[in-house]
């Protein structure tokens, strides 16, 4: 039941970045490709139905750390605290740009939420990859299980790789989802970031996997090395679709490449929670972070229920919204 | 500083300014779902520019209430982590339901409120305007559930390391402290929600504009204020009152102010207590009436403070405050409302202008009351964060020290002040604009 727990986590994060990761995508590669006021309003349009409910994932994610691992939920968000507390910041301050901005008619206060909005996306993004880097390279633990590092220590090289990679890539996910929604020569414009974006992302992309080699035990099961091909495969598929009709292939394809990146990450973690750094000496497991069977069983049916039902309702009502929108 | 009183700085800082939304989106998404359905059965200009108006007002507010929630489903992980490794297996589940079963509801059918623009059918909008109260309603349901739990602890069994245990998940959502609680904190709202639609008519009515929509606003608020103010006396409070009187006694006696423990013991309308000397300064007492409202018989022996040991008190001061604050509005809405509702028949209200004065200005107290019922209610439940397992001292991160959150705390104060300013500003803008000239 653990290992279930596990994967209900591990789905929740992927979700989150499979779908807030274009809200945050968009954000980011805006300021780069949209010219003007209506262009820039087109962005925040294309995400504005779907933002609030993408951001669920991450309570989800959270809520059902705290009820299924709560030794790991308790020692990660208080051990990490200033950079936790920084992260809700600029998740408020996102979603405070995002709403306030249609308010009033006036471009200077467009231009001011549009600038809040990619800064602090931008850094979530970075400050995310971070977090990633550091959970697959292992963090100080004492032998309750709480954080001992510094700040410092979380700032390391291969940590900051992964946040300058993880950028590149939501950027390109933002950008495949824009060329899909919006139509016309912002649309297109879109689709020409997603080529511009991607050398990046693949150059990124093959030195982080060459470190990870490096910074982690290479894991056991087969499916590990099935992954990076995949991933691999979907960041090909994307080249070739970038600027095919419809636009849909190039969201989809970026979104297999994002979903295989993570379940990659997860499988490596696995069955750590967090890891001990360095690699090898333990950390938090599924199995020392878990509670009683009863509340294991209560938190996975109602988080397996709960999600079996978004995943219902929420594409009727996203197909419902769906349809492109038009720059006039 | 100590690191205890800085994390509870924070956390109360951050859940009072958080509230005041949700207070606002459970009031007031009854009035969006039942306009937009009439103005989907209706398919008059009208009809959907009053539906089109409070939607725009409930979205705000809901948006508000999203980015001030953020850091309270993180904080028992930052800040309260002793807390929620010892009972996160059972506080976790609540607000996991909560997550999954309303927010996703909650914020995906708003989406389809706001975004609609001519695509979707009108009746799949008052649909998703019932579901959007639905989550607003359920979410309010599963974060009480959770603190009904710390309340009145059930379900549960504490293993040899200390950790509590989830026994009975049925228990908890049935807990009996947890129905009426609920029922208080909802009714709260809803009169809160009646306050504000009235409010907002009789400022369109006074200043002679929008005066149709006025009266409807004013018509249905006073209504709906008037039912809940009374169910919010009664049953609910009264209810709630009883489960307090039967679990938390020295809760009671710190909201009453009763330092000794008396046979048919007054109860105090105003007063001041002095802590140091056992009583209360100034009061005005109705004789007996404490025993009759906590065990419905005028002689009964209510415990004083006194019963019980000093470091069991709750800060007698607040709590005390807090309670009669909220008792006293109370009261006075009920009058507020009932006397608009009596002059409702033949149009008399629209003629006292006078009332629809009091009508406006009575707008921010709903909030404050509501907000004062939630400190009776955490306050009151020191020095326990789980009532009689496990103390508030004992919860917080061993990992984070008291100049960390001092830190945060100052960052929440500025973020929430600017958050604070710009939604008053742009909500008085919307009802600047009003009905008449929104965009339907």
């Amino acid at each position: 039941m653990s290992v279930a727990g596990f994967v209900v986590v591990a789905l929740a994060v992927t979700m989150y970045v499979l779908l807030d990761g274009f809200d945050l995508g968009v954000a980011a590669v805006a300021p780069f490709i949209a010219r003007g006021d209506r262009e820039r309003a087109a962005a925040m349009a294309s995400i504005g139905p779907f933002w609030n409910g993408n951001e669920v994932w991450l309570i989800t994610a959270g809520a059902a750390l705290f009820a299924l691992f709560p030794a790991a939920y308790a020692s990660s968000f208080s051990g990490f605290y200033l950079p936790f507390i920084v992260v809700l910041w600029l998740l408020m301050f996102r979603g405070i740009a995002l709403e306030l901005r249609g308010h009033l008619p006036s471009e200077l206060w467009h231009q001011f939420w549009d600038g809040a909005f990619s800064c602090s996306s931008g850094l979530l993004i970075v400050v995310f990859g971070v977090a990633l880097g550091n959970l697959l390279r292992g963090v100080p633990l004492d032998a309750a299980g709480y954080f001992q590092g510094t700040f410092a220590f979380l700032l390391n090289p291969y940590a900051l790789l992964v946040g300058l990679f993880a950028l590149a890539a939501l950027a390109q996910h933002g950008a495949a989802f824009l060329a899909m929604r919006v139509e016309g020569a912002f649309g297109q414009k879109a689709a020409r970031a997603v080529l511009m974006l991607w050398p990046v992302v693949l150059g990124l992309y093959l030195v982080m996997t060459v470190l990870t080699l490096r910074v982690h035990l290479p894991g056991g099961a087969l499916w590990l090395f099935v992954m990076p091909v995949l991933s691999l495969g979907a960041l090909l598929g994307l080249r070739w679709n970038a600027t095919a009709q419809p636009a849909g292939w190039s969201f989809a394809m970026s979104s297999l490449f994002i979903v295989t990146l993570l379940a990659e990450a997860a499988g490596t973690l696995f069955p750590y929670l967090i890891p001990a750094f360095p690699a090898g000496h333990g950390g938090i497991s599924i199995f020392s972070a878990a509670p009683s069977s009863v509340a294991l069983g209560c938190a996975l049916t109602v988080t397996v229920a709960g999600i079996v039902m978004v995943s219902i309702y929420g594409p009727i009502v996203w197909w419902r919204m769906g349809g492109t929108i038009r720059v006039e | 500083m100590d690191p205890v009183l800085a994390d509870r700085l924070q956390f109360s800082f951050t859940i009072m300014f958080h509230y005041l939304f949700p207070i606002g989106t459970m009031g007031l998404a009854p009035f969006v779902a039942a306009y937009t359905w009439k103005a989907a059965r209706k398919q008059d200009e009208e009809s959907a520019k009053i539906a089109r108006f409070w939607t725009k007002i409930f979205a705000m507010t809901f948006a508000a209430g999203v980015v001030t929630g953020i850091p309270m489903e993180f904080q028992f992980g930052t800040n309260w982590a002793a807390f929620s490794r010892r009972s996160g297996a059972i506080v976790g589940q609540p607000l996991a339901m909560e997550s999954v079963f309303a927010f996703f509801l909650e914020s995906i059918f708003l989406g389809v409120l706001l975004y609609r623009r001519g695509r979707v059918p009108t009746m799949f909008t008052a649909w998703s305007a019932v579901l959007v109260c639905a989550g607003a309603w359920l979410s309010g349901f599963f974060v009480v559930a959770t603190n009904a739990w710390m309340q009145h602890p059930v379900g549960y069994s504490v293993a040899s390391d200390g950790t509590i245990r989830l026994e009975s998940i049925w228990a908890l959502l049935f807990s009996p402290f947890l129905s009426w609680q609920f029922a208080h904190v909802l009714t709260g709202a809803l009169l809160t929600g009646g306050f504000i639609v009235a409010g907002v008519g009789a400022y369109y009515l006074l200043s002679h504009r929008d005066e149709a929509a006025g009266r409807r606003f004013v018509r249905a608020g006073c209504t709906v204020g008037l039912v809940f103010a009374l169910l919010a006396v009664f049953p609910t409070g009264d209810r709630n009152g009883n489960d307090v009187t039967k679990y938390q006694p020295v809760k009671l006696a710190a909201m009453e102010g009763l330092f000794e423990s008396t046979h048919g013991a007054p109860l105090a309308i105003i007063g001041m207590p002095d802590i140091q000397k056992g009583h209360l300064i100034d009061p005005i007492f109705v004789p007996e009436f404490l025993s009759f409202l906590a065990y419905g018989n005028f002689n009964a022996n209510v415990e004083g403070l006194e019963a019980y040991a000093r470091e069991l008190w709750p800060p007698v001061e607040l709590t005390y405050y807090a309670y009669h604050v909220m008792v006293g509005l109370g009261t006075i809405f009920v009058g507020v409302s009932a006397l608009a509702v009596a002059l409702l028949p033949f149009g008399r209200l629209w003629r006292a202008r006078w009332l629809l004065w009091l009508l406006m200005l009575s707008m921010p107290f709903p909030f404050i009351a509501n907000e004062a019922g939630w400190t009776v209610s955490e306050v009151g439940r020191q020095p326990w964060i789980i009532y009689g397992l496990m103390r508030t001292a004992e919860g917080t991160s061993p990992t984070v020290a008291a100049g960390e959150v001092l830190f945060t705390l100052i960052g929440f104060a500025g973020m929430y002040f600017l958050l604070g300013v710009l939604y008053l500003y742009l909500l008085l803008r919307e009802i600047g604009t009003g009905p008449d000239n929104v965009l339907a």
